[in-house]
């Protein structure tokens, strides 16, 4: 998992703190997220369930909240039940989605209910913090793994017309998918294509909007398919 | 030819035509099947000798599939190696008369198998009292008639016919239980439902028929009215009596059904993490003061545990995407760094496609051998051509600094990709080494050719 690394040098980035809620069902996984974090990242919640998440995000408005895909209670819902109970939070609150599963149907649907990116549980505590810093500033994160779904969900072939096209990536953005599934971080991208930092950000951030907004059934239906990790 | 020939155990065939006793016969036997059902058929001229053989064999005999599933379940582990089925090939074709077996048959196989597949089905058909009740009971109606016909008494063809009818849709509600045993063990959702009722329908419309026409003999149209309608209001008034016990019943067979399904299930699983999660935390108990050792037994026991849980057994296996994915295992085991695996699309595999698979290893093995840290590996493969790129965040290397007789990188990798067909690129700076396979379409039709 490299995506979020050497972005710290871009110098660009804003958010140099956050106030961060960490959801998850196993105390273990909290405290030890909790002792991986950096010390600029305030964690000032935590919840293990559906409706313990919910409470504790309209309470404290955090920047960032860390949340579990699968989680007990509510309806059964896991992660993206919490970000749909806080959906008038979403445009001060981000979430950022923390998986053991791996499986496509949960990742995707977890993106579509509004998460900013998605990264593994065995993430190292320099990249978590990174990607915390990055989805408190609007920007999208993507592991090389969701890079990997977002190019088998959306297929590798460009679109024709590359402006509002919602079913289809852009030639460059299909680019950098490719080269974030290739464990590119987005520094290397910008490099790599001869663009900013700020560009490669742009081009993340409008495949996390197609990703979310393209209404093909058939990303859903990919998605339940595709039960492998 | 002097050795007894071995034998296939009796069984009913599925290739039949009432209810497979006569193709099993054969396939047992080793005589042709037509000669077999031509025998039969003239038996049964023979004072109906060969209907009563033939009734015999169909309700002791068990089909073909419940003794394919007795044999089954006789080994105690699934370690231990399954008792090998007699090969019977050479004579299901119906050639194979006696000492006409092909030595390859009877040769490699002693006798032993085939005295030791016959006591253990006859002892469990043996507990199946009700059914040679049943039997009895047909073969003591049939020496009543003998007697009554031999002591004069005039057994018309009126009570004969009815009596044939009743006999026949007995018979065919029978077989209908037959194949619901059957396809009720296999799995539930029977296509063939619709086909099984209008049989269970046909054969008690005959029955009934039939018993109607001896009960009310041949007497009037009108009396034979009110004996059905009689009998009908008796049969619905039965019917609306047992009918809750009999839900309650199936309800119960359902429920115990479902739980030993579960408990099957559950001892699977059980097995499974005992066999692999208990063993792999029980050796990172033991090696608790190796960091190394843990994360590579962390690593190869999570890679286990996902294939196991998230296996879609409708998807091939052995595609590209498998063995890239097998590979990395193999080099995260070998060095302990992780490598992690992106796929998106896959391809059948080839020649060129295992060349492909080797010289990524190699160059997996390269990444995490001196890159020390995380391997990312990714595969696009789509319209048959299949790319791999291997990025490791290394130091990296000089190509034209590796000495000469290192053949690692120019052997392995790229030496490989081109007798493929193919190509591969290494881009290294002192961020890391990333090395690109590419394998057109092309190569791997001209390497299917060839």
């Amino acid at each position: 998992m490299n995506t979020a690394q050497g972005t710290g040098a871009g110098g660009a980035r804003p958010v140099r703190s956050a106030r961060v809620v960490i959801v998850d069902d196993h105390a273990i996984f909290r405290s030890g997220l909790k002792a991986d974090l950096d010390a600029s990242i305030e964690v000032v919640g935590e919840a293990a369930t559906v409706e313990e998440a919910i409470a504790v995000i309209a309470r404290q408005r955090p920047d960032v909240v860390l949340l579990d895909v699968h989680l007990p209670g509510g309806l059964g819902g896991g992660g993206r039940e919490v970000i749909a109970g806080s959906a008038a939070l979403l445009a001060t609150t981000r979430f950022l989605a923390l998986s053991v599963s791996d499986a496509a149907e949960d990742v995707v649907a977890v993106i579509r209910a509004g998460a900013r990116g998605y990264v593994t549980k065995t993430i190292s505590g320099a990249e978590i913090t990174d990607a915390v810093f990055r989805v408190a500033g609007g920007d999208a994160v993507f592991s090389p793994r969701l890079a990997g779904f977002v190019l088998d969900a959306f297929g590798t072939a460009p679109a024709d017309i590359a402006d509002d096209e919602l079913d289809k990536l852009s030639a460059r953005e299909l680019e950098v998918m490719r080269l974030i599934a290739r464990g590119y971080s987005y520094k290397e991208v910008a490099k790599e294509l001869f663009i900013s930092i700020k560009t490669v950000e742009t081009h993340v951030s409008a495949v996390l909007r197609k990703l979310q907004l393209s209404s093909r059934h058939e990303l859903t239906k990919w998605a339940a398919e595709r039960r492998l990790l | 030819m002097t050795t007894l020939p071995v034998r296939p155990p009796l069984a009913r065939s599925s290739d039949r035509v009432i209810a497979g006793v006569c193709s099993g016969l054969a396939a047992h036997l080793g005589w042709p099947v037509k000669n077999v059902r031509l025998g039969m058929v003239l038996a049964s001229f023979a004072g109906g000798a060969g209907l009563v053989f033939y009734a015999w064999l169909w309700i002791m005999v068990p089909t073909a599939d419940e003794a394919a599933r007795r044999n089954a379940r006789r080994p105690a582990s699934p370690i231990a190696p399954t008792v090998s089925q007699p090969p019977h090939g050479t004579a299901h074709d119906g050639t194979a008369h006696d000492g006409g077996t092909p030595a390859g048959a009877a040769g490699p196989v002693p006798g032993g198998s085939g005295g030791t597949a016959g006591p253990p089905w006859f002892r469990a058909r043996g507990m199946r009292y009700g059914k040679e009740i049943l039997l009895g009971c047909g073969l003591l109606l049939v020496a009543g008639i003998m007697i009554a016909q031999l002591l004069g008494v005039d057994v018309s063809l009126g009570t004969l016919i009815p009596a044939a009818a009743v006999l026949g849709g007995a018979s065919i509600a029978w077989m209908q239980l037959d194949e619901t045993r059957r396809a009720g063990l296999v799995d539930k959702t029977k296509a063939d439902q619709a086909g099984g009722w209008g049989r269970l329908a046909a054969g008690l419309a005959l029955v009934v028929a039939g018993v109607l026409v001896m009960v009310s003999g041949s007497g009037s149209w009108e009396q034979t009215w009110l004996a059905l309608l009689a009998s009908v209001a008796v049969l619905g008034g039965v019917v609306l009596v047992l009918l809750p016990w009999a839900l309650k019943f199936w309800r119960d067979l359902e429920a115990e059904r479902a739980g030993r399904i579960r408990e099957t299930e559950r001892a699977e699983i059980a097995a499974h993490l005992h066999d692999s999660v208990l063993q792999t935390l029980a050796l990172i108990q033991r090696r608790a003061g190796s960091e190394h050792d843990v994360v590579r037994l962390a690593r190869a026991q999570e890679r286990e545990l996902r294939g196991w849980l998230f296996q879609d057994p409708g998807r091939e296996s052995g595609q590209l995407s498998d063995r890239i994915k097998a590979v990395a295992g193999e080099v995260e085991d070998l060095l302990g760094n992780a490598v992690e695996v992106v796929t998106v699309g896959d391809a059948a595999m080839t020649e060129a496609h295992e060349a492909l698979v080797q010289a990524s290893r190699e160059a997996m093995l390269n990444a995490s051998r001196h890159g020390g840290g995380t391997v990312s590996v990714y595969l696009e493969a789509s319209d048959g051509q299949a790319e791999i790129f291997i990025k490791d965040r290394g130091p990296g290397f000089e190509l034209g600094d590796v000495p000469a007789d290192r053949l690692g990188v120019r052997e392995s990798i790229i030496g490989r990709m081109k007798r493929h067909g193919g190509s591969a690129a290494i881009l290294s700076t002192g961020d890391g080494t990333e090395v690109r396979l590419r394998l057109p379409a092309a190569a791997e039709h001209a390497e299917g050719k060839s």
